[in-house]
C-alpha cells in the first residue's frame, strides 16, 4: 500500500470522526474562507456585470457608434468632411454657463452644464421629459422663444418650471419640460451644474459660443453595420493625430468610467485579499489548534510506523477537503449574492450593469482561496508532521520546534510568490499588488511586534496590580506566552488601522478643503471673459470696494504632442501633463510673485521663435530642461516652442496656475478668452455675481465654495468606499476574534472553575474576563490608532501636502471599536464557563 | 458538638450519553472537627465525586450535605464560592495552578479574594513553610510536579481553612515527592487543626488518616478506624 493511499484512508477515518462532532473546531476556519472567497467573488462578479453592462450600452452612453471630440472649437471643414463620409453625424456642443431666471422679480442665477444639440440628437437611445413630449417639440420652444429642457435640480434652484422663461447669456429660452433622463450620460456623477439641453442654433445670439470660449464639440457617428472599429480608430489617429481630435468608439463607451470601474474593482479585490490575509490568521490558528488536539493521535500513528509524509498527507487531505468545502460555499455566496441583490445594486450604480454568473471572477476567487488556504495551513501542518512518537510521553508541542522545516518554509514562500504573481496578473497592476502586499506584510509585522510589546507591558503591570485579583488575573492572561494578545491585536489591528488611517486622512483633507482653503481661495472663478471685455471687467472690479483682489490671465487649451520631436506620451511614460489638453497662458513679463528656478523670462515685446516657461515640479517629473523643445497643438495648429525657463507654480491655493506660459507673439491670432479669480468676503459673493452677470451676460462664474463642496463630496465618496472595504477586513478580523474566543472557551471554563474553588464569585470572575477583553481591545485599538496616525500623517504630509492634526472623534471611535469588538467576542464565550460547575470542568482535566 | 461535615443520604446523578448515571446512591457520613478521613475504593466508586459534594464544587441531586453546620445544597454558586473562600482549602491531583501566575501570585490569590491586605507577605511565608521560598517568582511551567503540588498545598492552606479537601494529592507524583507532600499536608493539618478529607488509591496513604471510609458503587462499603498508636 502506498503512503498516499494510507494517508487517504487515515484522513477519511479522522474526517468522518470530525464530521460526527459537527466540525466544531473548524467553524471559524470555514467562515474565514467562505467570507474571504465570497467577498472576492462578489466584487469580481459585480465588476464583470458592470463591464458587461457598459459593453452592451457602450454605443448608447457614447451617443453614437463612434465620436470625435474637440476642445474650444468645432471640427474643421476637412475633419467634418471625413466624418460625414463615415455615416450620419450628430453635432453636440457642451459648455458651462450661468442660467438666469426672474421669478417674481427676484433674479436667480445658477450654474448649468449646457448641451447644444442638433436635429439628429440623440442618435441612439431616447430623452425622457416631464411632461412626456418629444424632444424636437420641447426644443422648438414657444411664443417665438427657443425651448430649453433642464434637470429638476436646476429648475428648482431657479424656482422655475415649464411655462417660465430662463436666460443663457443674452438669449431667453422658454422652459418646456423637465429633463428626466438622457442617454449619453457617461460622466455619471461628477459635474459642477445640472444638465440642460437646447438647440445649438438657438445659442447663436447668446454670445456664449464666441471664438475662444470654453466649449467642447462632439461629433457622434452612426456607422454602418459591421464597421471595423479598431481599423477606423487607427485611421482616425493616423489622419488627425496632431490636430487635437479625440477619438472614441462604442467599445469604450463609458470612457473614464470603465477605467474607474477597472481600478476600483482591482482595488477592492486587493482589499478582499487583505481580508483573506486576516482570515488566514484565523485559518492558521484553527489548524494549529486542531493539530495540537490531535497530537496524541499523531504520536500514536508515528509509534505504529507512519512516516512524516503520511502524517502530513493525512492532515493535509483533511484540511484540503474542508478548504475546498469553504471555497465552494464562498463561490456560491459570491456568485449568488450579487444576483439576488441585482435590482438594488443596479439602482445604486450610476452606470448600467448586466448581472449573471461570470466564470472568470469565480475562478479568480477560487484560485485566491486555494492559494491563501495553502499558505496559511502549511505551517501548522508542517508542525504536525514534526510530532514524534515521544510526544506520547511528554507535552507534544511544548518542547518541539517552533519553526517548521526548511522545506515547509520554502514551500510557503513559493506559494506566497505564486499568490502575488496571480494577483498581479489578474488585477493587471503588479505595482498596486506589491504595494498592497508589502503594506499588509508590514502592518502584520508591526502589529505582531506591538502585540509582543503589549504582552511584556501586561506582565510588568501585573506586579503593580497586586491586591486587585481581577485586574491581576486579566493582566496575567494578557501577558502570558501563547495568550490572546497576539491573535487579538493581529486580527483586529489591520482593519482598525485602515479605518484609523482613512478617517484621519479624510478628516484632515476635509479640514484643508473646507477650513484652510476658503480662507486663501478666491470667491469666484470666472471664465469666458472675451478679450474686448477684460479691461472693462478689471475696471468694474477695481471700483468695487468689496473685491479685495483680482487675478486674470488669458487662457487657451493645447495638447503637448511632442517633446524634442518624440511622441509626448512615450517620452513621459504617459505623465498627466501630456494626457489630454492643458491650459496655456501667455505673458510678456513674469506675473508678480513668479519665482524662476531655471532659465530666464523672454524680453518684453519678444517676437522671435516661440518660447515657453514650464512648471518646475512637472518639468522635473518628466525630465524637461531649459533648451528642450515642445510641440503644442493649439486649436489644430502646431506650435513648436523652446523651454526658456522653469518656474514655481502653486496649484494648491485654487488661484490661477498654468503649467505652460508662452510669449504673447507665439499665440498671436489664436482665438481665446480670459479667466479670472476674484477674492471677496463670503457675504459679498451674491451681490458680486449679480453685478457681473448683469454687466457681462456671456461670462460664467463658478463659485469656489460650490466647487469645493463638490470636491468634498467626491472625496467623501472615495473615503466611504475605502471605509466599507476596511469594515469588511474588520469583520473578518472579528470572525477570527470570535474563533480565538471560542477556542479559548475551555481554558476560561477551567480558569473560572479554579477561581470559584478559591472563593471567587461569578461577578468577580466576569469582571476579570471583562477587564481582560477590554484591556486587550484597548491595546489593539491603541496600536491600530498609532499605525493609522503614522500612515495618515505620511499621506497628509507627503502625498496631500497638507498639515496634519489628530481627528479626535475618529481616534476615539477606533479605540472604542477595538474595545467593543473584543468585549463582544470575549463575553460571548464567558457565559458557559461562568455557568459550569467547577467539578465538571476539573474532572475533565484530571 | 457539630460535625465539620455531615452528609445524609447524599445522591449524585449525572447525565451521560446513554441517560442518567447514578454516581452516588445515598451516602451518609459524618466527619468530626479536626478529624482526618481517607476515602478509598476502586475506580468509579464515587470517591472524587463525594469530595466534590463536600466542597460544594458539585451539587447533590438528592439528600443533604452540611459543612460547618451550613447546608451546602441550599446555597447558590456565589455563596458556595464565598464559603470556600472563608472556610475551605482544596488540593487536586493535577495541582491546577494558574499558569499565568508565579508561585507567589498563585498562593496569594485566595488571600486577595478574601480581602487580606497582607496577602503577598502571608503567601511568601506560606511558600517558605513548604520549602519553596526561593522559587516564589517561578511560573508553574518552571516547577517540577512535586514543587507544583507544594505550591498548591500552600495555596490551599494560606487562608487557614477549617476544612482541607485533597483529591489524590500524590497521584501524579513519584514515591519520594508523594511522601514529602503528604508530610506537608498532615503537618499543615496538625499545625492549624483543620479537618482533612483525602481521596486516595494507596492504602498506605489512607492509613495515615484517623479513619478510612471505603466506597463501592456509589455507597459507603465500610469504615475503619486507625488503630491507636
Amino acid at each position: 500500500m502506498t503512503a498516499g493511499t494510507t494517508a487517504g484512508r487515515l484522513a477519511w477515518r479522522e474526517l468522518r470522526g470530525g464530521l460526527r462532532g459537527g466540525l466544531r473546531g473548524f467553524r471559524i476556519f470555514l467562515l474565514c474562507l467562505v467570507f474571504g472567497v465570497a467577498a472576492i467573488a462578489a466584487v469580481g462578479s459585480v465588476r464583470a456585470a458592470i463591464e458587461a453592462g457598459l459593453a452592451r450600452e457602450g454605443a448608447r452612453l457614447l451617443g453614437g457608434d463612434a465620436e470625435a471630440e474637440f476642445t474650444y472649437r468645432y471640427a474643421s471643414p476637412e475633419e467634418r468632411a471625413w466624418l460625414d463620409g463615415l455615416g450620419p453625424v450628430s453635432e453636440v456642443v457642451d459648455f458651462r454657463s450661468l442660467a438666469l431666471a426672474d421669478p417674481e422679480g427676484r433674479a436667480e442665477r445658477a450654474l448649468t452644464q449646457v448641451r447644444g444639440v442638433d436635429a439628429l440628437y440623440p442618435l441612439l437611445g431616447a430623452v425622457e421629459l416631464d411632461p412626456p413630449i418629444p424632444l424636437p417639440e420641447a426644443l422648438a420652444g414657444r411664443d417665438g422663444l427657443p425651448g430649453i429642457v433642464a434637470e429638476r435640480a436646476l429648475l428648482d434652484r431657479l424656482g422655475v418650471g415649464p411655462g417660465d422663461v430662463l436666460r443663457l447669456g443674452t438669449q431667453d429660452f422658454a422652459v418646456t419640460a423637465a429633463l428626466l433622463r438622457y442617454p449619453d450620460n457617461s460622466a455619471a456623477g461628477f459635474g459642477l451644474g445640472p444638465r440642460s439641453l437646447v438647440r445649438t442654433e438657438a445659442l447663436a445670439a447668446s454670445g456664449l459660443l464666441a471664438e475662444g470660449t470654453l466649449f467642447d464639440s462632439h461629433y457622434r457617428v452612426d456607422l454602418p453595420e459591421g464597421t471595423d472599429l479598431a481599423a477606423l480608430e487607427r485611421e482616425a489617429e493616423g489622419l488627425w493625430r496632431d490636430t487635437g481630435m479625440r477619438w472614441r468608439d462604442a467599445r469604450d463607451g463609458a470612457g473614464a468610467t470603465d477605467e474607474v470601474v477597472d481600478r476600483l474593482g482591482a482595488f477592492l479585490v486587493l482589499v478582499g485579499l487583505s481580508g483573506l490575509a486576516v482570515g488566514g490568521v484565523g485559518v492558521s490558528a484553527a489548524v494549529g489548534a486542531y493539530v495540537a488536539a490531535k497530537a496524541p493521535v499523531i504520536a500514536t500513528l508515528r509509534t505504529l510506523g507512519a512516516s512524516r509524509l503520511t502524517i502530513f498527507a493525512t492532515y493535509g487531505l483533511q484540511v484540503g477537503a474542508l478548504a475546498l468545502l469553504g471555497i465552494a460555499l464562498g463561490l456560491l455566496l459570491g456568485a449568488g449574492g450579487p444576483l439576488l441583490a441585482a435590482p438594488w445594486i443596479e439602482r445604486a450604480l450610476p452606470v448600467p450593469a448586466a448581472f449573471g454568473v461570470f466564470p472568470g471572477p469565480l475562478a479568480e476567487a477560487a484560485l485566491y482561496g486555494v492559494l491563501a488556504a495553502a499558505v496559511f495551513t502549511l505551517w501548522p501542518l508542517g508542525r504536525a508532521s514534526d510530532i514524534g512518537a515521544a510526544a506520547l510521553f511528554r507535552d507534544a508541542l511544548a518542547g518541539g520546534r517552533r519553526v517548521p522545516r526548511l522545506s515547509v518554509l520554502l514551500a510557503t514562500l513559493a506559494l506566497v510568490a505564486l499568490l502575488l504573481a496571480a494577483a498581479s496578473w489578474l488585477t493587471e497592476s503588479w505595482r498596486l499588488t506589491l504595494s498592497t502586499a508589502g503594506g499588509i506584510a508590514g502592518a502584520l509585522l508591526l502589529l505582531a511586534l506591538a502585540a509582543l510589546g503589549t504582552r511584556a507591558l501586561a506582565r510588568r503591570a501585573g506586579r503593580l496590580a497586586r491586591g486587585r485579583p481581577a485586574l491581576r488575573l486579566a493582566l496575567g492572561a494578557i501577558g502570558a506566552r501563547g495568550g490572546e494578545a497576539l491573535p487579538v491585536v493581529l486580527s483586529l489591528g489591520l482593519g482598525l488601522s485602515v479605518l484609523a488611517a482613512v478617517g484621519q486622512v479624510d478628516g484632515n483633507l476635509r479640514r484643508a478643503i473646507q477650513g484652510d482653503l476658503p480662507a486663501v481661495a478666491p470667491a469666484y472663478f470666472v471664465v469666458d471673459i472675451q478679450p474686448d471685455q477684460i479691461e472693462a471687467f478689471r475696471e468694474r472690479l477695481a471700483r468695487n470696494p468689496e473685491v479685495t483682489r483680482v487675478e486674470a490671465a488669458p487662457m487657451l487649451r493645447g495638447l503637448i504632442t511632442r517633446i524634442n520631436g518624440v511622441d509626448a506620451g512615450e517620452a513621459t511614460a504617459n505623465h498627466w501633463v501630456t494626457q489630454g489638453d492643458r491650459g496655456i497662458t501667455y505673458s510678456d513679463a513674469p506675473p508678480p510673485g513668479t519665482t524662476l528656478t531655471a532659465g530666464e523670462w523672454w524680453p518684453e515685446g519678444y517676437d522671435g521663435p516661440p518660447l515657453v516657461s514650464f512648471s518646475a515640479e512637472e518639468a522635473g517629473e518628466i525630465g524637461l530642461e531649459v533648451g528642450d523643445t515642445l510641440t503644442v497643438n493649439v486649436l489644430g495648429r502646431d506650435i513648436e516652442a523652446t523651454v526658456a525657463s522653469l518656474r514655481e507654480v502653486d496649484f494648491a491655493s485654487a488661484g490661477i496656475g498654468f503649467v505652460l506660459s508662452m510669449n504673447p507673439a507665439a499665440l498671436r491670432g489664436a482665438p481665446h478668452s480670459w479667466i479670472a479669480t476674484l477674492y471677496a468676503p463670503e457675504a459679498a459673493e451674491a451681490r458680486l455675481l449679480r453685478d457681473l452677470a448683469t454687466a457681462f451676460p456671456n461670462i460664467t462664474a463658478i463659485r469656489i465654495r460650490d466647487a469645493i463642496a463638490e470636491a468634498t463630496r467626491v472625496v467623501e465618496g472615495v473615503a466611504g468606499a475605502i471605509r466599507v472595504a476596511a469594515l469588511a477586513t474588520l469583520l473578518t478580523g472579528f470572525l477570527v476574534l470570535i474563533g480565538a474566543a471560542a477556542a479559548g472557551e475551555s481554558a476560561r471554563a477551567w480558569e473560572a472553575a479554579i477561581l470559584k474553588t478559591l472563593g471567587a464569585t461569578r461577578g468577580r470572575i466576569l469582571w476579570s474576563f471583562t477587564l481582560r477583553a477590554g484591556l486587550l481591545g484597548l491595546a489593539a485599538g491603541a496600536v491600530a490608532l498609532l499605525a493609522g496616525l503614522l500612515g495618515a500623517w505620511a499621506v497628509s504630509r507627503f502625498v496631500m501636502e497638507t498639515d496634519f492634526a489628530v481627528v479626535w472623534p475618529n481616534a476615539v471611535g477606533v479605540v472604542g471599536g477595538g474595545v467593543g469588538a473584543t468585549l463582544v467576542a470575549g463575553l460571548l464565550f464567558a457565559w458557559r464557563p461562568l455557568a459550569a460547575r467547577p467539578a465538571q470542568v476539573l474532572r475533565a482535566r484530571e | 458538638m457539630t460535625p465539620a461535615l455531615s452528609l445524609r443520604d447524599a445522591r449524585l446523578s449525572l447525565r451521560g450519553n446513554a441517560g442518567p448515571v447514578d454516581i452516588l446512591r445515598g451516602v451518609s457520613l459524618e466527619v468530626g472537627t479536626g478529624e482526618s478521613v481517607g476515602l478509598v475504593g476502586p475506580s468509579g466508586s464515587g470517591k472524587s465525586s463525594l469530595l466534590m459534594l463536600m466542597g460544594g464544587l458539585e451539587r447533590a441531586t438528592g439528600g443533604e450535605v452540611r459543612a460547618l453546620g451550613r447546608d451546602l445544597t441550599a446555597m447558590d454558586e456565589d455563596a458556595l464560592a464565598a464559603f470556600r473562600r472563608d472556610h475551605m482549602g482544596v488540593v487536586f491531583q493535577s495541582f491546577h495552578l494558574i499558569p499565568t501566575m508565579t508561585a507567589l501570585e498563585n498562593v496569594a490569590t485566595p488571600l486577595e479574594l478574601a480581602g487580606h491586605r497582607d496577602a503577598f507577605a502571608r503567601a511568601a511565608a506560606e511558600l517558605d513553610a513548604v520549602g519553596l521560598g526561593a522559587r516564589a517568582d517561578h511560573y508553574p511551567s518552571q516547577l517540577s510536579g512535586g514543587e507544583q503540588q507544594r505550591v498548591a498545598l500552600a495555596r490551599a492552606a494560606a487562608p487557614r481553612p477549617r476544612l482541607l479537601l485533597a483529591d489524590e494529592p500524590t497521584g501524579n507524583l513519584d514515591g519520594a515527592n508523594g511522601a514529602a507532600v503528604l508530610d506537608l499536608l498532615f503537618g499543615l493539618r496538625d499545625r492549624h487543626g483543620a479537618t482533612l478529607v483525602m481521596v486516595t488509591h494507596a492504602p498506605e496513604v489512607a492509613a495515615r488518616c484517623d479513619r478510612v471510609v471505603t466506597l463501592r458503587d456509589g455507597r459507603v462499603d465500610g469504615t475503619m478506624l486507625r488503630a491507636a498508636e
